[in-house]
């Protein structure tokens, strides 16, 4: 049993190493900061602008809503893109055809895109005391910290299911990105989910982002663990579920492609 | 003798060169690429959506019953517009590449400037689908009225519009050939230029000191210009002014890339580096 752990942990850790090499240890770090910087400004700047439109008091809620959504598009992202990679490499009928355990394998790869997602919060946190001077004298940054974490996490469940669609479908990226885009809806990010309509809302709160970004928005204003535990532990929750769900649909979807010969079968 | 000199008169006499079918061939392919993608849907209709949702619930949020039309629903269709030349035009030739067709076209005798150009004009008109799309929003389900007067501005500005989006989106085609290394940068270049551009919100909202980035940007022009063109009383004098200058600099764009398309013929068949494309 030990000895199981000991290997899956290994190549874990082997997978996010080797994702490491692929996609990052060649990048200068200059041209990467600055791209990590221009993203989030962007995001912020253009939704900013367009809340101005629209006549809204409070330009924080959205600022602050757009630096909590990067942890989470970052762990969406970065898990599909890490399945959709392997097939447009033309890796992933070696990958499947190895006696590796697909969890570790895959998570393990996407475990570099939560360290990035990390450094890209705090990049647009220090963006936004700077620009938008987000006030940050009275949150509890232990536990905005920790929400962080939790939603890159969470997160990368719904990144698994999308990704499992690479072994279907050449279009898996492309349905990432438009469900990603969807999270500007959705999640609370620009705007208090009760602005939703009713389908809408019950839409939001199925999915792994909406919670966890509530209660990293009350830990910046200041909130204790009790009043956000509710809210941290569904998103644990939802998370959970889609992690486990994300997980069998790609045993499912490889076994479906075993047996009717169609990996990467568009 | 006789009937060997009958066969070179023949051979001397040229065909006139007709560019239509290449013309039209080549638009074929583009829009049937373009039908087929589901990246291709994902940018012209559910983008152009989610943004223009986003402003529509911003102004619920603010008590608004209805968004400011022309930059909420319009600038979104134009959003649209934009992200599908900034992605398709830029990343046609690395898809050639990767389909090992970029030598034929290299080896064709048509420039690669002309088949960048024919295939950028579609990806413009593709894109135009968006903002199709976002007037009918506008027409139909908002029940927008446009002053009869106001139509033949709109419909200028949207030809300047497209002319300035053609000449960028030609720019960064041959941008893409002359250094790889910018495929890391474009994919963040889309949400700063929708910003300096205006397109979802008034100009007047970027700083001062930004204005000159945004005034270097000929679709910024054509944008403020069809914006105006939307008003119940234009003013002739400055709308003229933006489609002027959304021309001007257009021009000078095409300049750059006349120079950086002999800059790629150079690259391709002097030095022979073709794999660097």
């Amino acid at each position: 049993m030990m000895k199981r752990l000991s290997g899956e942990i290994r190549l874990y850790l082997a997978s996010a190493w080797y994702s490491y090499r692929a996609l990052y240890a060649w990048q200068k770090f200059g041209p990467y900061i600055s791209v990590k910087l221009a993203f989030p400004l962007a995001q912020m700047l253009l939704f900013l602008f367009m809340g101005r439109l629209a006549g809204l008091k409070d330009p924080l809620y959205i600022v602050i809503g757009n630096i909590l959504l990067l942890p989470a598009t970052n762990g969406v992202a970065g898990v599909s893109m890490t399945i959709s990679g392997e097939r447009d490499f033309r890796t992933l009928p070696y990958l499947i055809a190895s006696p590796a355990s697909r969890g570790p394998l895959f998570l393990g790869r996407s475990l570099v895109h939560i360290v990035d997602g990390l450094f890209s919060t705090i990049g647009a946190l220090l963006l936004g005391v700077l620009f938008f001077h987000v006030d940050l004298t009275h949150s509890n940054l232990t536990l905005t910290a920790l929400c962080i974490l939790l939603l890159s996490v969470t997160s990368c469940g719904l990144g698994l299911i999308l990704g499992s669609l690479s072994l279907r479908t050449r279009e898996a990226w492309t349905i990432t990105s438009m469900v990603s885009m969807a999270f500007y809806i959705l999640s609370g990010v620009n705007f208090p989910v009760a602005v939703l309509p009713k389908f809408l809302q019950a839409i939001s709160y199925s999915l792994p982002l909406t919670r966890g970004i509530a209660a990293a928005r009350q830990a910046l204003n200041g909130a204790d663990w009790l009043s956000i535990e509710p809210l941290v532990t569904g998103e644990l929750l939802i998370g959970l579920v889609y992690i486990i769900a994300g997980y069998f649909l790609f045993i499912w979807f490889e076994k479906r492609s075993l047996v009717d010969g169609q990996i990467e079968t568009v | 003798m006789r009937r060997s000199r009958m066969y070179m008169s023949r051979s001397f006499k040229r065909a006139r060169y007709n560019p239509l079918p290449f013309i039209w061939k080549q638009m074929n392919v583009q829009f049937r690429l373009r039908a087929l993608s589901i990246f291709s849907l994902g940018l012209l209709v559910v983008q152009p959506a989610v943004f223009s949702a986003v402003g529509y619930l911003l102004a619920r949020m603010a008590g608004k019953a209805v968004p400011d039309l022309v930059h909420v629903i319009i600038g979104g269709g134009i959003m649209g517009l934009w992200s599908s030349l900034v992605f398709t035009s830029f990343f046609d030739i690395s898809n050639d590449r990767r389909e090992g067709i970029l030598e034929l076209i290299v080896g064709s005798p048509t420039s690669l400037s002309t088949v960048l150009a024919i295939r950028t004009l579609t990806n413009v008109l593709t894109g135009t689908l968006s903002m199709l799309l976002s007037f009918l929003v506008v027409l139909l389900f908002f029940r927008f009225s446009i002053p009869l007067q106001n139509i033949p501005y709109i419909a200028i500005s949207l030809l300047v519009l497209m002319f300035g989006f053609w000449c960028i989106g030609l720019f960064l085609a041959h941008f893409r050939v002359v250094t790889r290394a910018t495929g890391m940068f474009i994919n963040y270049l889309e949400l700063p230029v929708a910003i300096l551009a205006a397109f979802m919100f008034p100009i007047e909202y970027l700083p001062r000191w930004i204005m000159w980035l945004s005034n270097s940007i000929p679709i910024r022009w054509g944008v403020t210009g069809l914006n105006s063109s939307f008003q119940p009383r234009i003013q002739s004098g400055t709308i003229w002014q933006d489609w002027g200058t959304s021309i001007g600099i257009s021009l000078l764009y095409l300049i750059v890339t006349y120079f950086l398309s002999r800059k790629v013929r150079d690259m391709i068949r002097v030095s022979g580096e073709l794999s660097s494309v």
